[in-house]
């Protein structure tokens, strides 16, 4: 199994450069105690950002795609993105609006330094006065998920977040008498969808403490493997998989773009691809149940003899007991209900093309 | 109950012998029984799938032969020793977590007739396969 051991490793190692959990011993059961009861998850190794100066509502206004003037102070953006003069993916992010021209961004761990370049450039390009700020080694970030996350957030003190509206956060609360940075009602698993959902952010020293005692809480620890088949379960994409510079946010489904913005940074390229529509779209293939073959990124998509799509990242749902995936198939394939075959190291396996989520929470 | 070395917190059975792939192999007369260790089934995690060889192939050492499949990755089993394929553990299919609730037992994987026993006189004594582990996990 060496190569098994390689992919481990490279696994750890390559994520960011983080040494982070990927998991606490079973993660099949870290994804069913998030659906149905409660977990802490460590995600520090996302990058955080702040941005502080007069300019900074103009530097994001320009180089996001989603209308701002709706997101008031202790709101978030929902899902968005970072264009690339090609309307591709420079990455995908969450936005806060602190207030009083500060906002915090939360990126992925891969890109972090690419984003912090991105923001000075376009900082200097423009000629704006907004300081960039890498927070992301003074702060620590936990999700709290899962039905019973509000009755853990509730003894650790945090009572004033409990019944926040989602995409929506807090300052100036305390979890165990101590002030965090925020909490917000929000997650990438699913569970922040109904109300069950929420992330801390916080000094790492605090953080510590607040995951040791959501333990005493009866939370259990997950991991990144259980993270990553949770949001697969809800469709969530996962940047360097399932996007990347090269793919739009209309072949990935992913709309994290305000319909009547105009002028931001892709806008041009972006609606040139509305109007002449994609050749591939992302889509969900769920297996059948007795199959015990794992679709992943960068296996083959077809239909008989023909190639019509390929994987972009696949696991087991324990939710559903089969595997499931998603990838891109080209436009005219892209029919749900649509039966494929997915050749999974030179095995056919069948195939059903469906929307998402693949799950109801 | 046959005694075990314990490294960190894997299991190495003293009565067995080892790849350097992390195969376990028991040897019972011409036949060679191949599971996948302790330590290499806590390398894994939660094994959901497993595909077996076919029973009467002729394979030769260290060709690979079944595929497991877990929620983290996907791994090769290879044999020890060249000869043929006499048995495959059939439950895996329908329950490929034994591979992770008892390696060493129900989760047997194969079993091969060896065709020269010299061939098996290159695998690790438990010993040696603890050192590898010892070495590989910085313990």
């Amino acid at each position: 199994m060496i190569n098994l051991h390689r992919a481990l490793k490279a696994g750890i190692g390559e994520f960011a450069g983080w040494v982070t959990a990927m998991d606490f011993g079973d993660p099949i059961k870290e994804v069913l105690e998030t659906r149905n009861s409660v977990t802490i998850f460590d995600i520090s190794h996302m990058g955080r950002i702040r941005l502080k100066g007069k300019d900074t509502y103009r530097l994001l206004d320009y180089l996001i795609p989603k209308d701002l003037t709706k997101i008031g102070p202790n709101m978030m953006s929902g899902p968005t993105a970072f264009l690339n003069e090609n309307a591709g993916f420079k990455d995908d992010v969450m936005l806060y609006n602190l207030g009083e021209d500060e906002w915090f961004i939360v990126c992925n761990a891969v890109n972090r330094e690419k984003i912090l370049n991105w923001l000075n450039n376009w900082k200097v390009k423009l000629g704006l006065d907004v300081e960039v700020i890498d927070e992301t080694f003074n702060m620590a970030l936990l999700a709290l998920q899962g039905p019973k996350s509000p009755e853990v957030l509730e003894a650790l003190g945090g009572k004033d977040a409990v019944d926040l509206k989602i995409m929506n956060f807090v300052r100036n609360v305390k979890l165990l008498s101590k002030e965090v940075f925020l909490v917000s009602r929000s997650g990438w698993t699913g569970e922040e969808v109904r109300s069950s959902g929420y992330e801390i952010i916080t000094t790492p020293k605090h953080a510590e403490e607040i995951f040791k005692k959501t333990l005493e809480l009866g939370a259990k620890p997950a991991g990144l493997i259980a993270r990553d088949i949770l949001r697969l379960e809800m469709g969530y994409v996962l940047y360097g998989e399932d996007i990347s510079e090269d793919i739009n946010p209309l072949e990935a489904r992913y709309w994290v773009f305000s319909k009547g913005k105009t002028g931001y940074l892709g806008y041009e390229e972006l609606r040139k691809v509305m109007k002449e529509g994609v050749d591939k779209v992302r889509v969900g293939f769920r297996l059948k149940k007795k199959v015990r073959a794992i679709p992943r990124h960068g296996h083959k998509v077809f239909i008989e003899d023909v190639e019509v799509g390929y994987v972009t990242s696949g696991n087991f749902s324990p939710t559903l007991s089969r595997p499931i995936a998603m990838g891109y198939i080209k436009s005219r394939y892209a029919l749900f209900g649509l039966e494929v075959e997915i050749d999974i190291r030179g095995k056919r396996y069948k195939a059903k093309v469906v929307d998402f989520p693949f799950i109801k929470v | 109950m046959s005694e075990e070395i314990k490294v960190g917190d894997y299991l190495i059975k003293k009565d067995l012998l080892y790849t350097k792939t992390d195969e376990w192999v028991k040897v019972e007369g011409n036949i060679a029984i191949v599971g996948i260790t302790d330590y290499a089934q806590k390398k894994l995690k939660y094994v959901v799938g497993v595909e077996l060889p076919e029973v009467g192939n002729e394979v030769s050492k260290e060709e690979k032969v079944a595929v497991l499949e877990s929620v983290k990755t996907v791994a090769d089993v290879y044999v020890p020793c060249s000869g043929k394929i006499v048995e495959v553990n059939e439950e895996l299919m329908d329950h490929p977590e034994y591979i992770n609730q008892d390696p060493y037992g129900k989760g047997w994987i194969l079993k091969i007739e060896v065709k020269d026993p010299n061939e098996l006189k290159d695998l690790l004594k438990p010993e040696e396969y603890a050192e590898k582990i010892k070495k590989e996990e910085g313990l």
